[in-house]
C-alpha cells in the first residue's frame, strides 16, 4: 500500500512540488551544522539589524571576479536619529565554498569546521541579514526549524500511542467502561484547545533546559490533540469489533489486549497515516502561536514562531523584510503538508480506486 | 414531546462533563507556579499588609482542594468571584461574550455560504483542475499562521486608511446615529472575519466535498439515477440535503474551534472578545477568571452541540427515531 | 502544467541569481556621519499659572497663549485599561492615571523645576512639622457643590488614615508607627502635622481630594463595599470631579471618554473657563505594535516612541502633520543584579548555593562583572541608539543625581585584573574558576516576553563569557520571576527595571532599605530580625532613615549623594542603561511645554486645537 500511495503522491504535481520542497527543506535542517555559515548562537553585536550581505560578481571596473562581498558599518545619521549601514569598500571578502569556518559537530558527533559557504575570517556573510543581536538569520532559520519542523512529529509520536490505546481500550471493552472514558475524553475536548493549549504552557517551570522545554512543549501539544483521536479510533474499532475475524481471535481464547493490539488497531493504519499527515501543520502552526505570545521555544533558543515574533513588529516588516523568512517558510512547509494531507486522503479514499 | 425530553437528557448528560471540566481546569491552574500576587509584588509602593489582605482574600494561603470546593459551591451559587483585581467576574464576562459572539456567528454564516457552495462546486468536477486548484488554494488560507495575516492585514489597514487599526467601534460612537453606529460596527468587523473566514473556510470546504462525494457513491442516489431521475434532480433535490445533514453536527465543533481560533486574531486586532481576555487572564494567573471563562467556553460548546443535534433531529426524521 | 512548473522554478531561480549578482560601482555616502546622540531639544520655558481672584473666587489663571475651545485629544494606554476609577482604590499605573485626570489634589509638581505648586491649594506653608494649606474660595464640584476644608479633612482621616481602599499611601506616611495628624482651622484652611520633620510629606500633598458628599456613604458601609466603590461598573453621571476632566464613557477593553469638567477652576486670561479641549479619550491598546499602528492610521494623537519606531516617524515628521519630542533619559532604571542572600530557608537549606554566594558577595566579583557590561553597544543595538548608559542608582533625570561619579567605558582587562585580586584564574581555554578550583557558572533571569530584556540578556551572557563564565540564561514568564525575587529566593542574577522617582529619592526606600519589599538582591522575609546586614546595607539604611527627615533639600542631597556613592561602588545593582523618552504629537494641538518631568501633556487644560 505503501508503495502504491508514493506513486500516486509522485504523479500528483501538486503533491509532487510539495515533496521535494520539504524534502529540500528536511534534507538543509539535517545538515544545517554544514550548510549554516555560522553556529546558532554566533553573534556579532556591532552587526545588529544588518540587511542581507552584497554578493558581487562584476568588480568596479567592470571585470568578472570570483563573488565577493564587503562588510557593512554602522552609522548614526544623528540629524533623523537613525542607524546607518554602509559597505566597507575598503576590503574585499571573497566567498568560499567548503572552506574551514567555525567548528560544529555534524549529527553532532563528527567534528568539523568546513561549512558550505563562507567568508574570510574578518568577513561576515549574512545571507539574510541578522537580528537584533547580530545574530544571522540564515543559520537561525536553519537550526530554528530543526525545532518547528520536528516538534509536530514528536507530538505525533506521544500522542498515537495514547489515543490508539485509550480509544481501542473504550471501544472494546464497551459498557461502563467505555462511558467513563468517553466522558473523561469529552470533557479535554470541551475545553477549548487553544485556552487550554496557553495555560498548560503558562505553567511550564521556569528554570529549564531548553530541551527540557522542548520536551515538554511536545507533550502538550501531544495532551491537546489526544482525545479527539481516541475517540475516533474508539468508533472504527467499534465497527470493525464484531467483523468475522475479530471474533474468529476472540474463539481460539486470544487476550483481549492482544486482540485489541494485534487485531483491531492495525485496521486503523489507513487513518492513522492521514490523521499524522493532516496533523502535522496544525503543529507547526500551534508552536508559532504559542512562541508568539512567548510561551513557546525561549530565547537564545531559535524556532520559526520566536523568529517570526520578533519580525511581526511594524517597523521590522517595513525596514527588515529578511527578518520576515521565517513567516514564509512556516506558510510554505504547512502548505506542502496539506497538499500531501489532501492527495493521500483521495488515494486511500477506497472510492477513488473505482 | 420527544424532543423536549431528548434535550433533558442530554442536559443531564452534561452535567458530569462540566464538573470533569471544571476540576481539570482548576487543578492545572493551581499547579501553576505563578504568582497572582506579582504584579502588586513588584510595586514598590504597594505595602506587605495589603499584600496579606489579598492573599487571604483569594485564598491562596488554603490547600488546593479548599480551594476547589470554596470555587465550586460559588459556582453553583452562580457567583463567578472577583478577579485579581477585584472586578466581579461575571460583570467582565457580560462585556465580552455578546462580542465574541458577533464575530463567531458572522465567521460561522460567511463560511457556510461561501464553503458550501466551493464544496459542491469541488464534488461535482472531481479530480478534475478545477477540484485541485480550489483545494489548494483554501490550503493556502489555512497555512498562513493567523496572528501574521492579521498583522498584514492591519498594516494595509493603516497604509490604504480604508480600515479602522483594531477595536470595534470609534471613539465617537456615542455621537452617531443608530444607522450611522451599525456601519462603523460593520467597518470594524470586516478585517477580524477576513482573517477568521480564510482560516475555517479550508476545513468546511473540504468536508462538504467529502460528504457530497460520499453520497453520490450511495446506492440510493445510484437508484435515484436508475430510475431515470435528471441529473440535475438527482444532486439537487436528494444529495445535496443528505449531505448537508451531517455538516450541522460539525457546526457544534466548529463553534469551538473558532473560540479557539479567534483568541490570537482578538488580540492582534485588539477585539474585546473573550479570547483576549482569556489570554490576559491566563498570564496573570488570575484563577477565578480564568476558570469562569474556560467553563463558558465549555458550556457554549456543549450548548453548540445540543443545538447541532437538535437541528439535526428536525430536519432529519430517521435520526429522530434512532435517538431519542 | 508541467511547462508552467518550469517557468516558475526558472523564475525562483533567476530571482536568487539576481540577488546574488551585484555590479560593485561605489555609491556617495556621507562618511562624516557621527554617532552621537543630537543634545536635547531645547523647549520653551513653561509659563508658571498665577492665582488671581475674581468676582470672590480664587482661580488659576493661564499664562499660556489663549486658544480656540472644542475638540477632542485622543491618547492611548497600554494594557487591559482601568480596573478603577476611585483613585483611592488604584493598584496599577493606568488606574491611578484613569483616576487622576478626574481629581486635582492641593498641590501638584511644576513641570520644570519640580517643586510643589498648589492646585486645589491657593498657597501653603511649611513651619517646622505643621503644614499649613489654604484652599481656593469659592471652588465648585463638577455637580456644583462647594469644595471646603471639610472634603480634605474627610479625604485624610476617614479615607486614607482609615485604611480604606490601598493603604500604600498611608503606609509610606508612617513614621515610628504614627501618623501626620490633619486638622480643619476654618472652611477653607487646613492643618497638617507630622509626628517628626518628615520631608517626603509635601509630596504626599498631591494625593487627590474626594467629594465628601459622595464619598461619605460608601466610606459608612465599611471597606468591603469601598473596594468595589467608584469602580469600572458605576455609571458615569455618578462621578463628582474636581479635575479638568469628567467621565463620560467606558467601553471596556476598548476606550476611556472624559468630557469638560464645566466647573474648573483654571481660567485663560481672557477669564474664561478651562479646559479648552471638549473631550480626551484614552483608548485602550494591547501592545506597542497595536499603538503604532493607531497613530499612524490617524486614531491617535499622541504615542510614545521606542527604538527604531523613533527614527521612522523623525523621517515622516518632515511631510507628516505630528512632531517629534525628544525629553531626555527616562525616569526608570534597569540593571542586573546578583542574589546575596546568605540565609537558610525553613528545611535549613541555603538559598544560594554557598559556592555561588562567596563570588556574588565578592564585591570584585561584582565590579568585574560591572566593568565587561558593555552598555555602549546595549544602547546601540537595543535602544536604536536613543539611550544613555546608566551607572548611578538615581534616574540620569533626578534632581537629587550625584554628578560626582562618572560614567566609563568597557573594560574587560580591568574585569580580569579584579577577578585575580580575588583568586579566580582560567584555564587554558580560557575558562574562569575560583580559587577553590570551581568552575564559575551560574543562571541568568529575566522576564520573557520583553523583548527589550531578553536581547539584554543574550548580550550580557556574551559578555560575561568574555571573561570565562559560563551563564545559563533562561527567560522565564514575569510571575514566576516575581515569585522568584520575593517568595522563593532561587535565582542567580536577574536583569530587571523599576520605575523611578526623580523628585523623591525616599520612593526607593523600599528598595534599599535592608528590610524594604523590593530589597532583592539580599531580600529578608517579612518579620526577619536577625541582624545579618552587611556594613554597606547598615550605611544604607542610617541613609534612607535620616535622609527623610531631614528638611531642606541641600542637606537632604548630601545623603542622597552618599547613597549613590555607595550603591556604585558596591555594585549591588548594575545599572545598565535609560532610554530616551521621545513623544509624537499632532502638530494642531497648540500650549505644548515638553518637559522631562511632566511628559507632553502635563497641563492639559491649557492645550487647544488650532484649526
Amino acid at each position: 500500500m505503501f508503495k502504491e500511495v508514493m506513486k500516486k503522491l509522485w504523479t500528483d504535481k501538486f503533491a509532487r512540488i510539495s515533496m521535494i520542497v520539504l524534502g529540500i527543506i528536511y534534507f538543509s535542517l539535517l545538515f544545517a551544522d554544514f550548510i549554516a555559515p555560522y553556529t546558532k548562537d554566533f553573534s556579532d553585536r556591532t552587526m545588529a539589524y544588518v540587511p542581507p550581505s552584497k554578493i558581487f560578481v562584476i568588480d568596479e571596473n567592470r571585470h568578472i571576479s570570483k563573488p565577493y562581498t564587503y562588510n557593512y558599518v554602522r552609522g548614526f545619521d544623528s540629524e533623523n536619529l537613525r542607524i546607518t549601514y554602509n559597505l566597507d569598500r575598503s576590503k574585499k571578502h571573497y566567498v568560499k565554498f567548503f572552506s574551514k569556518g567555525q567548528p560544529y559537530k555534524l549529527f553532532g558527533t563528527i567534528p568539523m569546521k568546513r561549512h558550505l559557504i563562507t567568508t574570510d575570517n574578518g568577513g561576515r556573510l549574512y545571507l539574510l541579514g541578522t537580528d537584533i543581536n547580530g545574530r544571522d538569520v540564515f543559520s537561525r532559520i536553519l537550526f530554528g526549524g530543526r525545532i518547528s519542523m520536528t516538534i509536530g512529529f514528536l507530538a505525533l509520536f506521544v500522542l498515537f500511542p495514547i489515543g490508539l490505546l485509550y480509544g481501542g481500550i473504550s471501544g472494546y471493552f464497551g459498557g461502563v467502561v467505555d462511558m467513563l472514558m468517553m466522558r473523561f475524553a469529552e470533557a479535554v475536548m470541551s475545553i477549548p484547545s487553544f485556552y487550554l493549549l496557553i495555560i498548560l504552557a503558562s505553567i511550564l517551570p521556569s528554570g529549564m533546559t531548553s530541551v527540557q522545554r522542548f520536551m515538554l512543549i511536545v507533550i502538550i501539544l501531544a495532551l491537546i490533540g489526544w482525545a479527539g483521536f481516541a475517540r475516533v479510533v474508539r468508533g472504527m474499532v467499534l465497527s470493525v469489533k464484531n467483523q468475522e475475524f475479530v471474533q474468529a481471535a476472540q474463539s481460539i481464547g486470544a487476550s483481549r489486549l492482544r486482540i485489541i493490539v494485534k487485531h483491531i488497531l492495525p485496521q486503523t493504519t489507513s487513518f492513522v497515516i492521514v490523521a499524522m499527515t493532516l496533523s502535522v501543520p496544525s503543529y507547526i502552526l500551534s508552536e508559532s502561536g504559542l512562541s508568539f505570545l512567548g510561551l513557546g521555544i525561549q530565547q537564545p533558543d531559535a524556532s520559526w514562531g520566536n523568529m517570526l515574533k520578533e519580525a511581526q513588529e511594524y517597523t521590522n516588516i517595513i525596514y527588515r523584510p529578511w527578518l520576515l523568512t521565517p513567516g514564509f517558510l512556516i506558510f510554505v512547509a504547512v502548505l506542502a503538508f496539506n497538499v500531501i494531507g489532501d492527495t493521500i486522503r483521495d488515494v486511500l479514499d477506497p472510492k477513488s480506486n473505482k | 414531546m420527544e424532543i423536549i425530553k431528548y434535550i433533558l437528557k442530554r442536559i443531564l448528560q452534561a452535567i458530569p462533563l462540566l464538573i470533569i471540566v471544571s476540576m481539570i481546569s482548576f487543578f492545572i491552574i493551581r499547579l501553576s507556579p505563578v504568582d497572582p500576587l506579582a504584579e502588586l509584588r513588584l510595586n514598590p509602593s504597594v505595602s506587605q499588609e495589603t499584600l496579606q489582605k489579598e492573599t487571604q482574600r483569594l485564598g491562596l494561603d488554603k490547600p488546593i482542594i479548599v480551594q476547589y470546593g470554596k470555587w465550586a459551591k460559588s459556582f453553583i451559587k452562580g457567583d463567578l468571584g472577583v478577579t485579581s483585581n477585584g472586578e466581579q467576574v461575571s460583570t467582565k464576562l457580560k462585556e465580552r461574550i455578546p462580542n465574541t459572539l458577533l464575530l463567531t456567528t458572522i465567521v460561522i454564516f460567511l463560511t457556510w455560504i461561501v464553503g458550501i457552495p466551493l464544496g459542491i462546486v469541488a464534488a461535482l468536477n472531481w479530480k478534475s483542475n478545477l477540484d485541485r486548484i480550489l483545494t489548494v488554494l483554501t490550503s493556502i488560507g489555512m497555512a498562513i499562521p493567523s496572528f501574521f495575516f492579521a498583522v498584514l492585514l492591519l498594516i494595509f489597514a493603516v497604509k490604504t486608511g480604508w480600515f479602522p487599526v483594531g477595536g470595534l467601534t470609534s471613539s465617537d460612537f456615542l455621537e452617531k446615529s443608530l444607522f450611522g453606529q451599525i456601519i462603523d460596527i460593520v467597518h470594524h468587523l470586516i478585517l477580524p472575519v477576513t482573517v477568521l473566514f480564510t482560516l475555517s473556510l479550508a476545513g468546511l470546504q473540504r468536508q462538504m466535498r467529502a460528504n457530497l462525494l460520499d453520497v453520490l457513491d450511495s446506492d440510493y442516489v445510484k437508484f435515484a439515477r436508475a430510475k431515470g431521475l435528471s441529473e440535475f434532480d438527482v444532486i439537487y433535490k436528494h444529495a445535496l440535503k443528505n449531505a448537508i445533514n451531517p455538516m450541522i453536527t460539525l457546526l457544534g465543533f466548529e463553534f469551538a474551534g473558532l473560540l479557539s481560533g479567534a483568541a490570537l486574531t482578538e488580540y492582534v486586532f485588539q477585539y474585546p472578545g473573550l479570547g483576549r481576555l482569556i489570554l490576559e487572564a491566563v498570564m496573570r494567573s488570575d484563577i477565578n477568571l480564568v476558570m469562569a471563562s474556560l467553563m463558558m467556553g465549555a458550556i457554549m460548546l456543549v450548548l453548540g452541540n445540543l443545538i447541532a443535534d437538535i437541528l439535526l433531529i428536525i430536519t432529519d426524521p430517521r435520526i429522530r427515531r434512532t435517538n431519542v | 502544467m508541467n511547462k508552467l512548473g518550469y517557468v516558475v522554478l526558472l523564475l525562483v531561480a533567476g530571482l536568487f541569481i539576481h540577488s546574488c549578482v551585484n555590479v560593485d560601482l561605489p555609491e556617495d555616502y556621507d562618511k562624516n556621519k557621527t554617532s552621537n546622540i543630537k543634545s536635547e531639544k531645547y523647549y520653551r520655558e513653561y509659563p508658571t499659572q498665577l492665582n488671581v481672584n475674581k468676582d470672590g473666587v480664587d482661580y488659576l489663571e493661564s499664562q499660556a497663549p489663549i486658544g480656540k475651545f472644542g475638540g477632542t485629544l485622543v491618547a492611548s494606554t497600554i494594557g487591559e485599561g482601568p480596573k478603577t476609577f476611585n483613585p483611592f482604590n488604584s493598584k496599577d499605573n493606568i488606574s491611578s492615571t484613569m483616576s487622576e485626570v478626574m481629581y486635582d489634589g492641593l498641590l501638584a509638581t511644576h513641570p520644570t523645576t519640580g517643586l510643589p505648586v498648589p492646585k486645589l491649594a491657593k498657597d501653603f506653608s511649611i513651619n517646622g512639622n505643621d503644614y499649613i494649606v489654604h484652599l481656593r474660595k469659592g471652588l465648585k464640584w463638577s455637580d456644583g457643590k462647594s469644595i471646603t476644608a471639610d472634603d480634605v479633612v474627610f479625604t485624610w482621616n476617614n479615607i486614607i488614615f482609615d485604611g480604606f481602599g490601598n493603604t500604600s499611601t498611608r503606609d509610606s506616611m508612617l513614621i515610628d508607627g504614627q501618623l501626620p495628624t490633619v486638622t480643619k482651622v476654618d472652611d477653607y484652611t487646613v492643618k497638617f502635622t507630622t509626628p517628626k520633620p518628615f520631608a517626603p510629606f509635601i509630596r504626599n500633598l498631591s494625593t487627590p481630594i474626594a467629594p465628601k458628599h459622595v464619598f461619605e456613604p460608601a466610606v459608612k458601609k465599611g471597606k468591603e463595599y469601598f473596594d468595589g466603590f467608584m469602580s469600572t461598573n458605576t455609571p458615569v453621571d455618578k462621578f463628582v470631579t474636581s479635575g479638568a476632566f469628567r467621565l463620560k464613557e467606558y467601553v471596556p477593553a476598548q476606550r476611556v471618554v472624559y468630557e469638560r469638567n464645566p466647573n474648573y477652576y483654571v481660567i485663560n486670561k481672557r477669564g474664561e473657563k478651562l479646559p479648552y479641549l471638549d473631550k480626551l479619550v484614552y483608548l485602550i491598546v494591547g501592545d506597542i505594535n497595536n499603538e503604532v499602528l493607531k497613530f499612524e492610521g490617524g486614531e491617535l494623537d499622541v504615542i510614545g516612541l521606542q527604538g527604531a519606531n523613533v527614527s521612522r516617524f523623525k523621517e515622516m515628521e518632515k511631510y507628516s502633520d505630528f512632531e517629534v519630542y525628544n525629553m531626555g533619559p527616562s525616569t526608570g532604571t534597569m540593571f542586573l543584579t546578583m542574589n546575596l542572600n546568605n540565609r537558610k530557608d525553613a528545611k535549613g537549606k541555603y538559598y544560594v548555593n554557598p559556592t555561588k554566594q562567596r563570588w556574588f558577595s565578592d564585591r570584585n566579583f561584582r565590579q568585574a562583572i560591572d566593568y565587561t557590561v558593555d552598555r555602549k553597544n546595549m544602547v546601540f543595538n537595543i535602544a536604536n541608539g536613543l539611550g544613555a548608559p546608566l551607572f548611578t542608582a538615581e534616574s540620569l533625570n533626578s534632581i537629587y543625581l550625584n554628578k560626582n561619579l562618572k560614567p566609563y567605558d568597557r573594560d574587560i582587562e580591568k574585569s580580569k585584573q579584579l577577578l585575580e585580586k580575588s583568586g579566580f584564574y582560567w584555564d587554558k581555554k580560557g575558562k574562569l574558576f575560583d580559587k577553590y578550583k570551581t568552575p564559575v557558572e551560574f543562571d541568568l533571569y529575566t522576564n520573557a516576553g520583553n523583548t527589550e530584556r531578553e536581547a539584554i540578556g543574550v548580550m550580557v551572557k556574551q559578555d560575561l563569557e568574555d571573561l570565562g563564565m559560563k551563564v545559563n540564561f533562561k527567560p522565564v514568564e514575569f510571575n514566576s520571576l516575581v515569585n522568584k525575587l520575593v517568595n522563593t529566593y532561587d535565582w542567580d542574577m536577574v536583569i530587571m527595571g523599576l520605575t523611578g522617582s526623580p523628585l523623591e529619592p525616599n520612593g526607593g526606600k523600599n528598595v534599599w532599605m535592608s528590610d524594604g519589599t523590593l530589597h532583592m538582591f539580599n531580600q529578608r522575609p517579612a518579620g526577619y530580625n536577625k541582624d545579618d546586614r552587611f556594613d554597606w546595607e547598615k550605611k544604607l539604611d542610617k541613609i534612607f532613615t535620616e535622609g527623610a527627615l531631614a528638611t531642606d533639600f541641600n542637606s537632604r542631597k548630601k545623603y542622597y549623594d552618599e547613597y549613590q556613592k555607595i550603591a556604585y561602588e558596591e555594585k549591588p545593582f548594575i545599572y545598565i542603561y535609560s532610554p530616551l523618552v521621545i513623544s509624537a504629537m499632532r502638530t494642531k494641538f497648540k500650549n505644548l511645554y515638553p518637559s522631562m518631568l511632566g511628559g507632553l501633556t502635563h497641563n492639559i487644560e491649557e492645550i487647544y486645537i488650532e484649526r
